[in-house]
């Protein structure tokens, strides 16, 4: 019986690592992507009618701050978020 | 950023720079060694600021930019890692866009400018939505 566990173990984690690999583009990728991505990857709570969260934000200049509560107006405000890489 | 320039009459537009993605030092992708775009994960806000004055300067990114602090606070209240688009209007979530890379859909937000003040027809050469270009 703890037999058929353990090569059952051993299958589930080989298709996770598979499913993975395809998904991140190889073995390598699979890693980064357990290692680096998953730790930071959140669903959030935030859903359509919510009030939206406030935050303290740096300007390209280095040194001024704005809040994103600062810039909504009567217009809708449109929030990309993202980084370079 | 097709997006921006449709709508940029009706709408405001804000950018904010959170952690990297895929900096050298972590989980580093082909295409960013093909494109040049090769960064360590900023250890200091000094970092933050010089990689997204380096991305703005490199596309004439047009939209307001902010960067978000070293405590994630912006990338926290809005789960934005790795990238994220919300619309607020009058103070709350009216969209709410999907996690990147997966559930990154610019289109998504597009539709929601188009339903309320109407398709802005584009042209074919610039109508390629992705991460720096919808």
């Amino acid at each position: 019986m703890l037999k058929w566990v353990g090569a059952v173990v051993v299958l589930l984690i080989l298709v996770a690592v598979i499913g993975l690999s395809v998904m991140a583009g190889g073995i390598r990728g699979a890693y980064g992507m357990v290692r680096y991505a998953l730790p930071h990857m959140h669903r959030g709570t935030l859903r359509v009618g919510d009030d939206a969260p406030d935050a303290s934000l740096l300007a390209l200049d280095g040194s001024s701050r704005f809040h994103i509560r600062e810039r909504t107006g009567a217009r809708p405000l449109v929030i990309v978020f993202g980084s370079y890489t | 950023m097709q997006i921006y320039k449709d709508y940029k009459d009706h709408a405001d537009f804000l950018t904010v720079y959170v952690r990297e993605a895929h900096p050298t030092d972590e989980w580093q992708m082909k295409s960013n060694v093909k494109e040049d775009v090769c960064y360590a994960q900023p250890k200091t806000l000094e970092q933050r600021v010089a990689i997204a004055n380096d991305f703005v300067k490199r596309f004439n990114y047009p939209t307001q930019f902010g960067i978000d602090d070293m405590g994630n606070g912006a990338n926290d209240a809005y789960a934005a890692w790795p990238e994220r688009i919300y619309i607020i209007e009058q103070g709350r979530i009216a969209y709410r866009g999907g996690m990147g890379p997966f559930n990154y859909h610019p289109e998504e937000a597009r539709s929601w400018l188009a339903a309320r003040y109407g398709e802005v027809k584009r042209e074919a050469s610039t109508a390629v939505p992705d991460k720096k270009n919808n």
